[in-house]
Formats: C-alpha cells, structure tokens, sequence
C-alpha cells in the first residue's frame, strides 16, 4: 500500500517552487483532525434537574399560621416584611397569624418586595411610618405563687396611688428598705439555697450567700484572744528581716555564680 | 533595694511647684450673658461657693479622690478631669498670652482683631433691631412681616455672638476643661450631701451663648447619635410619638447609678424615683412636663398591648444653668400628678420599655402653665391607659428631650410589686399554642 500522501500546509503557499517533496517523509503517518465542538458537558445543554417547586406556597390575603411557607426562592427575590421572617435558603415564612400580603414599601427601600402577614384580612401595608405598630400579645397568662419576700406584708402596707399620708414629695414612702426587711423576716424565712444565673452561665447560689454558710448553719469560732499584741509584732518584723537577708544572699549567691561561669 | 521613683514623684512635683503655681489665666472676654453683670463676675471665677474651701484645697489641681471629697464638702467642685488636675499640677501654667511662640502669637493677634470686628457688627446689628421696632409695623408690611423681620435679625445677632467667640483658645480651653463640670464617678464612698452636690453642679457658664453652643455640638457628636439609635430600635418613634427630634440632653439615674439609654434596670433600683439632669441648650426659663411611659403593659383580653403611665409632673422650671431635677425633690401639690409607681414587668411578658419625656410647655411663650387640679381629675389622665399621644396633641405641648430604660421581670419584682401595692401581679405568662390550619379533607375518591 501507498502511504496516504498528505500535504504539509508549507505546500499549500504559493511557494511551491521549492521542490520541498524530500521532507515528505518526516510527517506524521497518520493525522486526526480536532473537534470543534465538545461533544460533552455544559456546551451540549446539560439536563435539566428535577423541578425544585419554587414560587409562591400561599397567594395574597390567604390565611396563614406561624411557620407556614409562603415563597421559596433562590436568592431575594423577596424580603420579609411585617410579620414575617425569612430562613436558611431565603424562605419567606409566616410569624403570626394572618393574610399574606405582597407589597413595595419605598420609604424603607425603593426596590425590594416584601411580604408581610396583617391580622385582619383587609389591612393594608406598608403602614405610615409614624403610626403606633399593631402588635399581638401572643400569650396566655396564669396562676403563679408569689415570692417568699412578697407574700410577706411590709408593716404599713403602701396603697399605691391616693394614699395621701404615705407620700411624701412624690415618693411613696416604702415600709423599710429591703435589706431591713431581709433582717426582720430572716429568722422566720425557711432556708433556701438562692440559685440563679451568674455570669458566665452558672447556676449557682451567689457568692454573697456562699459566704453566709456557716453563720446561717450557725458554726461557732472561738473568740480571739488578743495577748501580747507588742511581743507579736516584734515576732513577725524579725522573721521578716530574716526572710530577707535570706532572700538576698541567696540572690547574692545566685549573681555570683553566673559571673564565674560567664568569666 | 530603694523604693522605685516614680510613686514619689508626684509629691515632690507638688512641693517644687507649689511656688511657681499660678492661677488659670482669667477669661478677659465681654461675655454676652443673659445675666446681670454680678453673675458674669461670679463666672469668671470657676464656681460660687458657699463656703470658702480649706486654702490648701484648689479646685484646680486637687487630684487624690480623698481632696476631691474634702473639697466637694464644701460645695466647690474639682474643674476638670482628675488627670488634667494632676497635669496642671506638675505643669508651668504660662498664660497664653506669655507662651514664647511667635507664630502662635500672631495667630491670636489675628483671632483678636476678627473678634473686634465681630463685636462692631454686633454693636451695629443691635442699634438695627433697636430702629426697626420703633418703626410702626405698617410701614414693613403688615405686623406678620415686622415680627419675621425682627426674629431674622435677632437670630444674626445670636449667630454673630457665636461667632466672635468660637475662635477665641481660652474659651476652647476653658470648654475642654470641663466648664466647672467635675467628672468624678459616684463611688459608694461619696455621702448622700456630696451627691446632692454633684446633682446640682453648678454649670454658670452655660449662661452664654457661646459655651451653650460649644456643648450643643458636643452633645450631637455622640450622645444624641446614640439616643437616636435606641429610640429607633426600641421603636419609640412609632409606638408613643410620631415624630421625635431631642433638643435637650437628658440623663438619667437612680440613687448612684447612672443609666445609659436602653438600659436594663434592676426592678429594685428603679424602686426610688429617678433623678434627671435636662440640658437644654437655648437661653431662658422655661416650664416643663415630665412623663414616664410604659408602653408594653400586656392586655390578655385583646391580645395586645397597652400603655400606663409611672410618673407625671407639670410646671417644673428648668434653664441652661438649672439643670437638675430629682423627681424625688418635686413638689406634690405644685407639680406632682401621678407620683412615682415603681416600674415592674409581669414574669413571662416581654420586656417594658420605659420612656421619661421632658415636655415644653409652649404656650404664646415657653412659659404657659398647665392646670394641675383639672389635670388630676380629668378621666383622660388615669395612670393606665394614659398615651403620650394624646397628651402631647391636645395642648401646646412639644417633647424636647426623652431617656428610656427598659425593665423585665427579676427576683426583685415580687416585693418591688408588693411594697407598691399592685395588685395581679400572681400571673405568670407562657406562649399561646398556636393555631393550626384547618385542614381540608379532599374527596373521598382520592383515597382509594
């Protein structure tokens, strides 16, 4: 078989006039051609994923409890607005009890959506800025005891307003400070290890009642005997100077031994 | 081994300089004082005592908290910061009309005779406003035109008096060292007279328009930046007024605690009434309103929120120089329409916020006084319920400075609540289970 004769481009030029046919020998036998194209990957259009369900879960004025979904998206298309919060992956989600509401507030900002829930189907947002906010309590209240130090009665019970002979310049005159009060009442309060927060998140009684421990447990310390106060001075400046003589000799000792190993 | 010597260094440099020691050189300026001139006299020296201090005691270089103690017991207070103090005391103190430096020299020289300019034209502007209200309001237009005319140039003169002083680096001095403010922290050694003594220290040179300025602008730097800060992340705009603009500086405490803007407070600190400190900053009495707000009093049966009020006072007199007003010290029959209910939140609930307004009372003049008896039993105005709002729309009334603080439930509440007499307080909050949807049963094919 003939080998297949395949020009070099240097041919193709007009200078053919060379007689360059003896380099045929030193191309390549065989030659592909390169794809133009990728024949993979992004250029032919990858497949579309499944559907990710984005958009709106919840339409305008619909009626929504907290934590229901109201828009998935990707990124902000929209913002949070009254009632409202937005999570991890941008999902708009109701906070209170409501109708949706799509709305454009551009005093706040003149570009963003928002939306927002309204606890009466009908209400507009955004609200004028100087309008009190609508706010929902949201709980429900019951039955507790009192403190220890409140369900005892102070000895003139304050009747707030109207008392005329208990205030005094504006103020009302309290039965006793607290720590008055503190001292009437201990003997009659039960012990109680007062526990709570302390900084650094401790739960633990405070330091103030940690140190009362053993007057409350009612441990006895013998008393001090105060003998001779003059000997005992003396006793304790003398074995002061001694410390320090000691201390500097030793010292003295120490800054010796380095010079003679520097020497 | 000898003492280190630095920690004796500050005695000797009291007994090398105690010679050389001379006095701050004495504002030579004509001030322009709403005062008569006895007062400006009185202003020249840093403040009036009421009792001379002991002589080795200068307001000027006392620097130990101890002098400092001794001192305030006699009714002067230390100028200044406790290290500018010490500093003066180890310093020369050259006047600066004496400073060996001749270009600054000659840059006062050249302040100097801007000054003297300024003073013409301040001389000139008054003769102006003298001629122009003699001259009868037909000629100007209408007696709408003459008062606008006269209130324009009024306001170049006071913008003239600023002017020919806002260069001037003894009164910059002066400013920076305090203006006779003492800036000592109430620590519990302080008695309750030396307290009393700090409350009502005595600020004599906001008196002229120039220091009033000068703390104005100081005041906006920070403090009032912050307050607005917190007035629109607490939401005070909206929820109790609709607009705010502070002109004055207000700062609040209870006992010897001080309270920043917002702050959480201790339900048995706030037990006592607040004292306030109101600087305003423009010249003249003025009668004011002080209001405390709650405004997230929780209401169960309709789920929201309402507002009661802790404190009211009207008629009370203040000025740039009387700054001090100890709610506590207020008159009952005088000012006093609600006295101080100590603020308390329920266990549970959401925080309160606490809002203290100084009000102007602006009537034809900063002067007009409300009617305290028709106040006291007008229905409008019961504790709770009662709303700024509606306080503030109804009469000539306009909010020139506010605080908050901001109280939640603590130990302390239940005998704060008892010793006041509140009554309900045995309730404790907890969340509402939250509605579900009503679900929607799909038809019965479905399922199959």
């Amino acid at each position: 078989m003939r080998p297949l004769c395949l020009r070099s481009p240097r041919l193709t030029l007009p200078s053919h006039t060379c007689p360059s046919f003896q380099w045929l020998p030193l191309l390549p036998l065989h030659h592909s051609r390169p794809a133009s194209h990728a024949s993979q990957g992004r250029a032919n259009k990858a497949a579309q994923g499944p559907g990710k369900r984005l958009g709106a879960k919840k339409g305008a004025s619909e009626l929504v409890v907290p934590g229901n979904i109201i828009f998935r998206q990707r990124g902000t298309h929209w913002f949070p607005g009254e009632n409202c919060d937005m999570g991890r992956d941008h999902t708009i989600f109701a906070k209170e009890k409501g109708y949706v509401c799509f709305y454009k507030d551009p005093e706040t900002n003149p570009k963003r959506k928002y939306i927002g829930v309204v606890f009466e189907r009908g209400m507009k947002l955004p609200v004028p800025r100087n309008k009190p906010r609508n706010r929902r309590l949201g709980l429900v209240g019951r039955e507790r005891e009192m403190g220890t130090l409140a369900s005892i009665t102070p000895p003139r019970v304050t009747s707030g307003e109207g008392n005329e002979a208990l205030e005094v310049g504006g103020m009302t005159e309290q039965g006793g400070t607290l720590r008055q009060q503190d001292k009437r009442t201990r003997a009659k309060m039960p012990e109680l290890k007062q526990m709570g927060i302390r900084p650094g998140y401790q739960y633990r009684e405070s330091n103030r009642h940690i140190g009362r421990v053993a007057e409350r447990a009612q441990v006895k310390v013998g008393e001090f005997k105060k003998r001779g106060r003059f000997l005992a001075w003396r006793k304790v400046n003398a074995r002061r100077t001694k410390r320090a003589e000691k201390k500097a000799s030793r010292s003295r000792r120490k800054k010796g031994s380095k010079n003679k190993s520097k020497n | 081994m000898a003492m280190p010597t630095y920690t004796i260094r500050p005695a000797l440099h009291c007994l090398r300089n105690a010679a050389r020691r001379r006095p701050i050189p004495p504002c030579s300026s004509p001030s322009f004082t709403t005062s008569t001139q006895r007062n400006v006299e009185a202003l020249e020296t840093t403040s009036t005592p009421p009792a001379p201090p002991p002589p080795n005691l200068d307001p000027n270089t006392v620097f130990t908290p101890r002098d400092e103690r001794r001192l305030l017991r006699t009714g002067v207070h230390p100028i200044g910061s406790r290290r500018r103090r010490a500093s003066i005391l180890s310093s020369d103190n050259v006047p600066f009309e004496q400073m060996p430096y001749q270009c600054f020299q000659e840059a006062r020289a050249v302040l100097a005779e801007d000054r003297s300019r300024k003073l013409l034209e301040i001389a000139e502007m008054r003769k102006r406003i003298a001629f122009w209200q003699n001259v009868p309001a037909s000629d100007l237009g209408g007696e709408y035109a003459k008062r606008g005319k006269l209130v324009r140039m009024q306001r170049y003169l006071e913008q003239l008096k600023i002017l020919a002083d806002v260069n001037d680096p003894v009164i910059k001095k002066r400013f920076e060292d305090g203006m006779g403010e003492s800036d000592i922290p109430l620590t519990p050694t302080l008695m309750l007279v030396e307290l009393m003594l700090i409350l009502g220290r005595d600020l004599g040179d906001m008196e002229r328009p120039i220091y009033r300025y000068l703390a104005d602008r100081k005041w906006r730097e920070y403090k009032r930046k912050l307050l607005m800060q917190r007035i629109s992340q607490m939401h005070i705009v909206p929820d109790m007024l609709p607009h705010l603009d502070p002109i004055a500086e207000v700062s609040l405490g209870f006992g010897r605690r001080n309270v920043q803007p917002g702050e959480f407070v201790d339900s048995r600190v706030s037990e006592i009434p607040a004292r306030l400190n109101v600087r305003v900053f423009d010249k003249g009495e003025r009668l004011v309103s002080i209001a405390v707000v709650d405004q997230d009093v929780p209401d169960e049966e309709r789920d929201s929120f309402g507002s009661r009020c802790h404190f009211l006072a009207v008629n009370v007199p203040l000025s740039p120089t009387n700054t001090s007003i100890p709610l506590f010290k207020l008159k009952k029959e005088e000012h006093i329409v609600h006295p101080w209910l100590p603020p308390y939140a329920e266990k549970g609930a959401p925080y309160h916020r606490l809002a203290v307004f100084v009000i102007q009372q602006d009537g034809a003049w900063k002067g007009a006084s409300l009617d305290i008896k028709a106040l006291r039993e007008s229905s409008r105005n019961k504790r709770d319920g009662w709303k700024i709002r509606r306080f503030v729309d109804k009469k000539p009334l306009k909010p020139i400075g506010m605080h908050l603080f901001r109280s939640k439930w603590d130990e302390g509440t239940d005998g704060v609540v008892t010793r006041a007499g509140v009554e309900g307080m045995n309730i404790e909050f907890t969340r509402k289970k939250p509605e579900k949807l009503p679900y929607k049963k799909k038809d019965g094919a479905r399922y199959r």
